[in-house]
């Protein structure tokens, strides 16, 4: 995935163009808005993460003169967090948005979803390691063996088995299975996944789910 | 800032004062002039009439015709100015006698028949001879020998009008005097009457942020601007304690600042100190990113806090089914509450017409506290309760009661009951003043009780208008 990350502040910047590129993606930086545009419209970028507060040229005008030309997907970053600010954003053709502070997991999640082509097919059967979901009949079983999950806890390890070898942001996570979405004060999330972790992976040897710490968890067969 | 011209009142009242003065004595004016002129009319018209009865007594004397006919200046003389008109003639004969110094047209009108006895109704008034009203009268008088005779008299009110004239001419002169004065003196009224109002806005002027305790004065001041000052005085005390609550939430928040801060600092100079394994850079990093976390909350619950805007917080306001959103919420705290072991227990029907996002979160708030504070092995209840103007929904658990002088001040930000046993990485102090302001956005109503063990936070929300 090729990306292209506008932004001014230099530390930000070079913790973005650092973390995405350890994870595997071709990234460009462009220190301020002129650059910014001028990289987008010559290059084709799979997506742009763009910082709305820069000098020169801010963030609307760039997403402005690029969308004259390009429809590249664009997920904007904003300090300010009022409705009217996003509301703009996403009129000007911006794809998606993340107030700061942000998590670099939400990001990356984000950037995901954004430059998934075409709508995946749901899959009926996952089989991860020894263990098997049927998704239509909600059945969940484990080297043979049958584990009962309540509704959630199926969400939850349907969403962990959607998204394999990815953190995934207990915010993340707050909002795909119980559609909060809002950082909560509590732990909700941490106890759902033990409670998890008591059925399907405490009984066996290989573990599935891992906690990535200080970012969220991760479903893997690797440890 | 209003784009109209501003009036002063002082003027306006005092141009009030100088028409109405005007409008008044004028019409007064007026109304005597008419009486007058009415009046005037009379007596010149009696005069008219009195000179024909004469006429008529002397005109059956022969004697007095041969005078007429010998000596007509006497009658001129007894005429006596050139307003007045006098002729005595026999039908269709040149007349004996004319007395007409002022040349003026007699118009023909019909005489009085002989018998009649004359009455100011005979008196035929023409409006205006070369400017003047004229007023005349003729009469038939039988002169024994002569037989019947016609006697014309008139009158040119000159005097009668310019008299009138005058008289309209003070009224005019008077009435515009009194106005004048009026004016001045209201002016002078007004100015001196508002100066309690101006001496007000100085004193006002003074008050900022500084002297917020000080109150307008309102000794002295008249009774009309009691109400005005005392809300006035009202505003400023509303204001005051907002200013106070907003400078203790203030220090509120830097003091919620300092414990991850200081962890965050502290923490990680103590693992600059020396050379360390990888191991332990990375518990430290992600000890960092819990601080962080915290922090980020924090500010994020402020800024929603700080928010003011409820038209576009409320722009995705829905209809929901309260078991649906009882049953999540329920669902999302089911782990959490069964590590404390408390169960949930969730019911009710309705609909809550309120924006999901800012519903889920007071919810949320409410029943993470509730987990919290309820105690082991007993029930967390969630209920929905529609009513005739809207829905209530209670979240009560069972656990220690909350002293009653605690209940009131629950939903301010950063209170807390127990200052030092909930000050964690959990709470912030801030759930409840978020509910709080939650409610007050969809227009709702909060309230707790704390009775027997039982505490009950109750949200009312109310029903969508049309």
């Amino acid at each position: 995935m090729n990306i292209l990350v506008v932004e001014d502040e230099p530390k930000a910047g070079n913790y973005l163009l650092n973390g995405l590129q350890e994870l595997g993606y071709s990234v460009s930086l462009a220190r301020d808005g002129v650059d910014g545009l001028h990289q987008a419209l010559e290059t084709a970028f799979d997506v742009i993460v763009l910082d709305v507060m820069m000098p020169k040229m801010d963030g609307w005008e760039v997403l402005r003169r690029l969308r004259k030309e390009a429809d590249t997907p664009v997920l904007f970053l904003t300090a300010r967090d009022d409705i009217a600010d996003r509301i703009k954003g996403l009129e000007l053709g911006a794809d998606d948005y993340l107030i700061k502070p942000f998590s670099f997991a939400e990001l990356v999640a984000r950037l995901r979803t954004l430059t998934r082509r075409g709508p995946s097919r749901e899959e009926e059967q996952l089989q991860i390691a020894d263990l098997q979901i049927d998704v239509l009949k909600r059945r969940v079983t484990r080297a043979g063996t049958r584990i009962t999950l309540t509704n959630k806890e199926f969400a939850l390890l349907h969403l962990f088995a959607t998204h394999q070898d990815q953190v995934l942001s207990r915010s993340l996570i707050a909002s795909r299975v119980w559609d909060m979405n809002f950082d909560s004060d509590t732990n909700v999330v941490d106890v759902a996944v033990r409670r998890l972790r008591l059925k399907i992976d405490d009984p066996f040897q290989l573990k599935l789910i891992h906690s990535v710490r200080g970012i969220g968890y991760r479903f893997d067969t690797q440890p | 800032m209003n784009t109209r011209r501003h009036y002063s009142l002082t003027l306006r009242l005092a141009l009030i004062f100088a028409l109405l003065a005007f409008a008044l004595l004028a019409t007064l004016g007026v109304a005597l002039y008419r009486e007058l002129e009415r009046e005037l009319i009379m007596r010149d018209d009696a005069a008219l009439i009195y000179r024909i009865d004469q006429l008529r007594n002397l005109l059956n004397d022969s004697n007095t015709l041969d005078l007429i006919k010998t000596k007509p200046e006497l009658f001129q003389n007894m005429l006596g100015n050139r307003e007045s008109v006098l002729s005595i003639a026999a039908p269709g004969q040149k007349p004996l006698l004319t007395v007409n110094p002022g040349n003026i047209d007699l118009p023909s009108i019909p005489p009085v028949p002989k018998n009649h006895e004359l009455t100011l109704a005979d008196v035929h008034h023409f409006p205006s001879i070369n400017g003047v009203p004229f007023a005349t009268v003729a009469a038939s008088i039988d002169s024994g020998d002569l037989g019947s005779l016609q006697v014309t008299t008139g009158r040119l009110m000159t005097e009668r009008t310019s008299v009138l004239a005058s008289y309209r001419l003070s009224v005019y002169i008077l009435a515009s005097i009194a106005a004048l004065i009026l004016a001045l003196v209201g002016y002078l009224l007004v100015h001196r009457g508002l100066l309690p109002l101006r001496r007000l806005a100085r004193h006002a002027q003074g008050i900022g942020v500084g002297n917020l305790a000080e109150r307008l004065d309102s000794h002295g001041a008249p009774k009309e601007l009691l109400p005005m000052i005392d809300s006035f005085n009202t505003m400023l005390e509303r204001l005051a304690k907002g200013f106070v609550q907003l400078g203790q939430v203030s220090t509120d928040m830097a003091h919620e600042l300092r414990t991850p801060i200081n962890n965050l600092l502290g923490e990680t100079q103590v693992a600059l100190q020396q050379h360390r394994s990888i191991e332990s850079y990375q518990q430290l990093l992600a000890s960092n990113v819990e601080e962080l976390e915290r922090l980020a909350r924090m500010l994020d619950n402020m800024l929603f806090l700080a928010r003011t805007d409820p038209a576009s917080a409320l722009r995705q306001r829905q209809e929901l089914s309260a078991w649906d959103e009882v049953e999540r919420i329920a669902e999302y705290f089911e782990g959490l509450a069964g590590d404390a072991d408390i169960s949930i227990h969730a019911e009710g029907e309705g609909v809550i017409w309120a924006e999901p996002m800012l519903l889920r979160r007071a919810l949320a708030n409410l029943c993470a506290n509730a987990i919290k504070y309820g105690a082991p092995r007993t029930e967390l209840e969630i209920r929905a309760v529609p009513s005739a103007d809207g829905i209530h929904l209670r979240v009560s658990n069972q656990g220690e009661t909350i002293a009653a002088e605690h209940l009131p001040r629950l939903f301010e930000r950063f209170y807390r009951v127990d200052e030092s046993r909930e000050r964690s990485a959990q709470s912030n102090g801030l759930g409840l003043s978020i509910v709080a302001t939650i409610m007050q956005l969809h227009n709702g109503r909060y309230r707790v009780s704390s009775e027997a063990g039982v505490t009950c936070f109750e949200l009312f929300f109310p029903r969508r208008e049309d």
